[in-house]
């Protein structure tokens, strides 16, 4: 079975903290402007930020935006990537052509750059971030997709399958997608880390959400101004945004040692 | 020995100037076209200007007396002192004459040289020069506040005439010369009483700008810090901190057109409901002044006698209520700002306080271009913004008369009051200062009641220096005249 230790733990709290948190008894919109930037103490663990919010509150619903824009961004990408990459290798010909030329120019721009490109069109907000990543995200699953694809398509089981006449929706849904989905899923593992962090970068742009809402980055935003009088303000959200993305990491790296049937006999001699 | 002492001559160099950090980097150093704060606080140093304001803004001379022949024709008299242009490689000892003056404003009024200075003098006709030291101003229509106009840095006529930019170089008269820009976010300036030199240094971050004030590589700064970084500075050692108020006005402006926020119980509510006490007291600094009036009271057409809106939600939730609003059913208003972290601070405070009466404020930050493009444009229910270095009372015409919708003027809440029309157009015709002054403290008791605007306050200034660092003063609109008499005590 797969070792879960720490990194699990902290995942587990995340996702706790991002689905309870709406339903919690915080205040991260409350201002209390005689306890601004009031650091960690007894009545509040984390301190308060430049308009007397509480930190932990403020921790707490940042959780669940990063949360809510890693789940939406990398199921977007997978559902759309796998769709395009599969299809597009299937069939190949001129649709292929086109598919990997376009697939080839959303890679030709570093990733991030596009996005803020991107949500600068929309504008601000946590929604266009979304659409923003997801535009990003799609092209690295699509590619590993179809590259699966090919590899596979020509296997004795997917020609078995032609030569008995299955119908081409069921080749690809019963004898494609139970091979390529160990990479994909592995993939996903890793798109999560990389989206939390890009949510983190366009909102420490101010592409992000908008006051007063919170997230990990706009936080580190407010934060970094007055790293030298509260220097709680930029820790915590930094803290918490590196844990959860070396932890994910960390277990993005187990499953796929876990997935790898080779790897897995080895260990076991 | 001989190397020794060479070396340490060097080294010793870069000591004796003073450095000034800056929080925005100066875009141009050409008077015709800079309108940046940075820029224009260098160039007062820089160039010398016909008209200068005393503390109650009132226009007095500084290169030249004025007085009025007829109401449409002003004389003005070069004075003895600061004619002087700066040497350099294209003039030597050049003085300045009314030769210069016209070349100067003769390039600001021709409409394909795209000055942003145009509007303000463009009621002026034609410019004649008498005689070395009279110049001849002819104007369109009367205008008593003229004089307040020419502002602008008087450049050096061949200068203006051979089409050299003047951007990253200059040649002015002022107290200091131009030395070298040698990369972005430096500029040296040479005092030319006794040839100090500073340098102003461009450090964005504010919390960078303490810390190399405290490490001692710039010797001074002025505003743009955290209240917080301020008390942090004011508990270290070796440096000291001055505050004083100052007349840059902040406000709330709103969208008169706009179906909600053109009913008047709507926008009191909104003024009633804004706690400035506690906002000034915790995050403003301790010199901003509360505001009724887009002019400080101590304006000489300032209102000092205007009833401002105290905070009483009490008041606010009855007038919305009066209107079907309440916490419950609570109305909803874009609320736009620039994406200046503190005007974000300010801005989430302000809904916060509008939502414990009933106002949901949807708060916006944009970048500084849409947010400014928007605005003008008229795109907004609600936004706030600061006037900056306002002089001279024309501002009403330019913000609140009727026909002033941009591009036009900066009307952008397209407010429409006759009274307000008929009032400015009154105090234009006015035959003194004082029954002018009259009129236009009638007109801010008008706007106060009508609230195109809901005034929030002056903010302070302040600056930061070494302990070393002797003699700067501020100045009520924030520029960095102060420098003429600093000096380094050892």
């Amino acid at each position: 079975m797969i070792r879960l230790g720490i990194p699990g733990l902290i995942l587990s709290l995340w996702f706790l903290m991002a689905v309870t948190g709406p339903f919690l008894p915080l205040h991260p919109e409350r201002i209390d402007l005689v306890n601004i930037l009031t650091g960690p103490g007894l009545n509040e663990a984390l301190g308060y930020d430049d308009l007397g919010r509480p930190v932990l509150d403020r921790l707490l619903l940042g959780a669940s935006t990063s949360f809510f824009v890693a789940f939406w961004v990398v199921t977007i990408s997978v559902v759309i990537g796998t769709f395009v990459g599969t299809f597009s290798a299937y069939i190949g010909g001129y649709v292929d052509q086109v598919v990997v030329r376009i697939i080839d120019i959303f890679l030709a721009f570093p990733g991030i750059l596009l996005a803020i490109a991107l949500s600068g069109i929309m504008g601000p907000g946590i929604e266009n971030v979304v659409v923003a990543l997801s535009i990003v995200g799609w092209v690295g699953f699509a590619r590993l997709a179809r590259a699966q694809t090919l590899s596979l398509k020509h296997r004795e089981h997917v020609v078995a399958a032609v030569s008995l006449g299955t119908v081409q929706r069921k080749i690809i849904v019963r004898h494609l997608f139970p091979l390529i989905s160990a990479p994909l899923i592995i993939e996903a593992t890793f798109g999560i880390a990389s989206v939390v962090i890009a949510e983190a970068g366009l909102s420490f742009l101010g592409l992000g959400v908008q006051p007063p809402d919170a997230s990990w980055g706009s936080m580190i935003r407010d934060g970094a101004r007055y790293m030298l009088v509260a220097p709680h303000m930029v820790l915590a959200p930094g803290i918490a945004l590196m844990l959860v993305v070396l932890s994910v990491n960390l277990l993005g790296d187990r499953l796929r040692d876990w997935m790898d049937v080779k790897g897995r006999s080895v260990v076991k001699k | 020995m001989l190397v020794s002492a060479l070396l340490s001559s060097c080294a010793k160099q870069p000591d004796d100037a003073i450095r000034f950090g800056l929080s925005s980097a100066p875009i141009s150093l050409d008077p015709r076209f800079a309108t940046d704060a940075a820029s224009a606080r260098l160039n007062r140093l820089l160039y010398h200007r016909l008209v200068d304001f005393d503390d109650s803004s009132r226009p007095i001379p500084s290169l030249a007396s004025w007085e009025a022949l007829t109401p449409v024709h002003y004389r003005f008299s070069l004075k003895e002192n600061g004619r002087q242009f700066q040497n350099s490689r294209f003039q030597k000892n050049k003085s300045l004459s009314t030769a210069d003056v016209k070349a100067t404003y003769d390039y600001i009024l021709k409409s394909e040289n795209a000055s942003p200075h145009r509007a303000s003098i463009s009621l002026i006709r034609d410019i004649r020069v008498v005689d070395e030291d009279t110049i001849d101003f002819y104007l369109d229509r009367p205008d008593p506040l003229f004089p307040g106009y020419l502002v602008i840095g008087i450049l050096p006529a061949e200068a203006v005439q051979s089409g050299r930019k003047f951007d990253r170089m200059s040649m002015g008269s002022g107290e200091f010369s131009f030395l070298d820009w040698p990369e972005d976010g430096l500029i040296r300036l040479k005092r030319r009483s006794d040839n100090q030199i500073f340098e102003f240094i461009h450090v964005g971050d504010a919390t960078v700008r303490v810390l190399k004030l405290l490490r001692g590589e710039i010797d001074l700064l002025q505003n743009d810090l955290p209240r917080e970084l301020v008390s942090y500075l004011e508990k270290q050692d070796g440096h000291k901190v001055v505050h004083r108020g100052g007349s840059n006005f902040t406000y709330i402006g709103f969208n008169t057109q706009d179906p909600v926020l053109k009913i008047d119980g709507v926008r009191q509510a909104i003024a009633y409901a804004i706690n400035r006490d506690e906002i000034i007291k915790y995050v403003m600094g301790g010199k901003t002044r509360k505001a009724n009036a887009l002019l400080p009271p101590d304006h000489w057409a300032g209102n000092p006698s205007l009833q401002a809106y105290e905070y009483n939600p009490g008041r606010a939730r009855e007038l919305l209520s009066k209107l079907g609003y309440n916490v419950d059913q609570p109305l909803s208003i874009t609320y736009k700002t620039s994406s200046d972290p503190f005007r974000i601070r300010i801005a989430t405070i302000i809904q916060q306080q509008l939502a414990e009466v009933g106002i949901k404020v949807d708060l916006r930050s944009y970048d500084w271009a849409t947010f400014y493009g928007d605005i003008k444009e008229g795109r907004f229910q609600m936004y706030s913004l600061s006037w900056v270095g306002i002089k001279s009372p024309d501002i009403f015409r330019y913000v609140f008369h009727s026909t002033a919708v941009p591009p036009a003027g900066a009307n952008r809440g397209r407010y429409n009051n006759s009274k307000v029309d008929q009032l400015i157009e009154q105090a234009e015709k006015g035959v003194d200062q004082a029954e002018r002054a009259e009129v236009y403290r009638k007109l801010q008791e008008e706007l106060l009641m009508t609230l195109p605007y809901v005034p929030l306050w002056y903010e302070e200034h302040f600056y930061a220096a070494a302990s070393s660092i002797d003699g700067y003063t501020l100045a009520v609109d924030g520029n960095y005249d102060g420098l003429i008499y600093v000096h380094r005590t050892q």
